[in-house]
This record gives C-alpha cells, structure tokens and sequence, in this order.
C-alpha cells in the first residue's frame, strides 16, 4: 500500500490532549469510580463502546444541520448505544458493573463526544478520524488504568484483583483522594510534555515557541 | 408547609452532604470553565438549577412509570437524555423570543450548562434517591445550588491558584484539582461518609 494512503496518526490524544489528564473533558468516572483495576476496565470499555462507535456513527450526520439539533443526536446515538453496553457489562462483570453503573450512564454526554467532534473530528477525513479517536479513547484508557491500579494498591492492598498486603490507606478510594491522584498526575503528565517539547525545540524537530 | 421543608432539606443534602462536584465529581470540568468569570458563574448557574429542577420534576413522572418495569432501567440515559434535549431546545427557543440579546450571548455555552454530568447525574441521583416529589424538585434545586457553591468557592480561589507560588507544572488545571479535593475532603468532614461507588 502506497504510504501516501495511509492516514495520518496523530499521538495527541496519549498525552498532549490527554482527556482526563489535561483538558479534563471525562474526569468524573475516573476520580470517583475507578478505585481498583477492574472497575478502571470496566470503565474503559464502556468508554470504548459509548463514545467511540457514536463518533464513529456522528461523523455521517451532515454539518449542514443546525447545531442545536447536531447536539441532540450525539446525545441520542450515545444514549442508544448506552443499551448495548450495559447488557455486555453486567454479562462480563456482573458483580463490580453494578457499583459503577451510574459512571457509565452519564458517559451519553461526555465531552470527548460533544466538544472534540464538533471542533477536531469533523474536520479530518473518516480514517484519520478514526484512528484520531481511538487514540483519544487509549489516552483514556492509559489514566483510567493508572489511577485505578494505584487505588487499588493503596485502598485495597491489592494489585490486578491479588491480595498483596495491607491495605495501606484505605482512603485511597475516596472522591477526594481521586481529585489529589489525578491532579498529581496531570502535573506529571504536563510535565513529561513539557520535557518532551522542549527536547524537541532542541533537536531542531520543532519551531520554539510554534504550537 | 411540610412539603416546603421536605424540599429545603433535601436541598441542603444534596447542597452539603452530597454536593453533585465534591462528592460526586459530577462536572468538575464544567465547574472549573465556569468559575472563570463572574459572568460565566451565575450564567451556569442559573442554566444548570432551572435544568436540574425542571428535569427533576419531569423525571418523577417518568421514573414512576417506567423505572420499576424489568429493563426500564436500560432505557433511562435515552429517556432523560430526551427530556434534557427537549428542554434545550425550549430554553433555547424562549431566549430567542424574549431576550435576544442574552440569547447571542449565552449561544456559545449553552449546551455545555445543559448536556453536562451535573444535569443528567442529578436525574440519575434522583431515581436512585428520590421517593416523592418534593424530594426530587429539593434535590434537584439543591443540585444546582450545589453547583454554585463549587463554582464560588473556586472563582474566589481562583487569582491564588493562578499565582506564581504555585509551580508551573501545576498551574491551572491540576492545581484546580487539588484545590476541589481539598474542599472536597471538608465536605467529607461536614458528611461524615462517603458513597460507595
């Protein structure tokens, strides 16, 4: 295949736009539910199954359609595809789906969905688009698992659903823990951006001062 | 009256015990765009108490009728999503007729004050919660006055957060973070528990 085909594969989503840990478009389901490993998973997927395949679906509404109505069929493909997703979450985990079901309803109007295909997704060609999203939703999936194998360590003594001693701060899955963990990440996460940038300036690969 | 203080109490549990951003995290993004400019604090606001409390009411009915059949519940993100759709266009349509000036203005913004994890989380609060009507408008008030609480007390933290005492890496959003856990971790004091989520 001629690699002028091919689409471009933009990386932003990982770390520089990373939606949870630096424009913070989904942040609640990771701050309050994604307290062990398996509900950051759980998180994941249906995160995966909600936003993805309706940015997917949403590319074909035509831009030509007011605004306003544009909106209510995000919501609406989302809400729609809410339906499948529940059934395979509470076939797949049937014990933890239940105590994060709440996260996962609201995912129908979250932001990935309702900002980034307004202002990114609907400016790029179908493939790159695609592969833009999925990058944003791994970019998701990155954080979600971070924040939850830590939670899972430090609330539970556990690691991967594995007992390894105790537990040694049970607070570690309360909101407010989530809202300190995930601000001491993204301060990491903005600084090994920073770190990476300017390495860049300096070898000449990027313009100083270009966005 | 006792309907009148049904209302305002479970107002002030939804305001302090079970804030919608503190304990909850429901549109802690909204919360920090909001909290930039006085302007923007009472905008939202106002969108997002009239949205919660109307949408409540709303939602009572339809929980009433649907929430007990044996997939009624598969259906709820579509059915509110549908009442928050409808009152969006309604809000929308009023600030077109009546005030046109506000509506050019608050045309940018709008969707987020409406279609954001506040509203819809609230209805979902509600349906968990909620047994009678009072308690869905109290909550639902309570949810939107929750929000302005959150939004104050960051657009009044908000130059500190900013300043040059604070790291750079943490300037902005990550700071805001800390700072909501934080108040957050007060709220969890005043509370005296946490939900299980």
């Amino acid at each position: 295949m001629d690699k002028k085909n091919l689409p471009k594969v933009s990386r932003d989503g990982l770390f520089r736009q990373n939606i949870v840990l630096m424009s913070g478009l989904v942040t609640a389901p990771i701050i309050v539910a994604a307290t062990t490993f398996e509900r950051a998973l759980i998180l994941t997927l249906s995160f995966l199954l909600i936003s993805y395949t309706s940015i997917l679906i949403c590319r074909f509404i035509p831009r030509r359609i007011v605004y306003t109505v544009r909106i209510l069929a995000y919501v609406g493909v989302a809400a729609v595809m809410y339906i499948p997703t529940a059934l395979l979450m509470n076939a797949w985990f049937p014990e933890t789906a239940s105590h994060v079901s709440m996260y996962i309803e609201i995912l129908v109007v979250n932001s990935l969905l309702l900002a980034k295909t307004e202002s990114r997704f609907y400016l790029m060609p179908y493939g790159e688009m695609a592969i833009d999203a999925f990058v944003y939703v791994v970019g998701y999936a990155l954080a979600a698992f971070v924040v939850g194998i830590i939670r899972e360590f430090l609330a539970f003594g556990q690691l991967f659903g594995f007992r390894v001693c105790d537990a040694p701060m049970p607070a570690a899955k309360t909101t407010f823990f989530g809202f300190f963990l995930v601000g001491i990440l993204a301060a990491v996460c903005r600084a090994i951006t920073n770190h990476r940038r300017r390495r860049s300036e300096n070898a000449g690969i990027i313009r100083k001062g270009a966005e | 009256m006792e309907v009148l203080a049904r209302i305002v109490s479970v107002a002030m549990v939804s305001v302090f015990v079970q804030n919608a951003i503190f304990d909850r995290a429901f549109g802690s993004n909204v919360v920090i765009y909001a909290s930039r400019k006085n302007s923007t604090v009472i905008g939202f606001t106002l969108g997002i108490t009239a949205m919660t409390t109307i949408a409540s009411i709303i939602s009572f009915f339809v929980d009433s009728a649907l929430l007990n059949t044996q997939f009624g519940w598969l259906f709820m993100p579509l059915i509110y999503a549908a009442i928050i759709g409808a009152l969006y266009v309604l809000a929308l349509f009023f600030f077109w007729k009546v005030f046109p000036k506000i509506f050019r203005r608050m045309r940018k913004y709008v969707h987020l004050a409406i279609f954001n994890c506040t509203v819809i989380g609230a209805l979902f609060l509600n349906s968990n919660y909620g047994s009678d009507l009072p308690s869905y408008i109290g909550y639902g008030f309570g949810t939107g006055i929750g929000f302005f609480l959150a939004c104050f007390l960051l657009n009044v933290a908000r130059e500190k957060l900013d300043s040059d005492k604070i790291p750079r890496v943490f300037r902005g959003y990550p700071i805001m973070l800390v700072y909501i856990g934080v108040v957050s971790l007060a709220f969890y004091a005043l509370a005296g528990y946490t939900a299980d989520f």
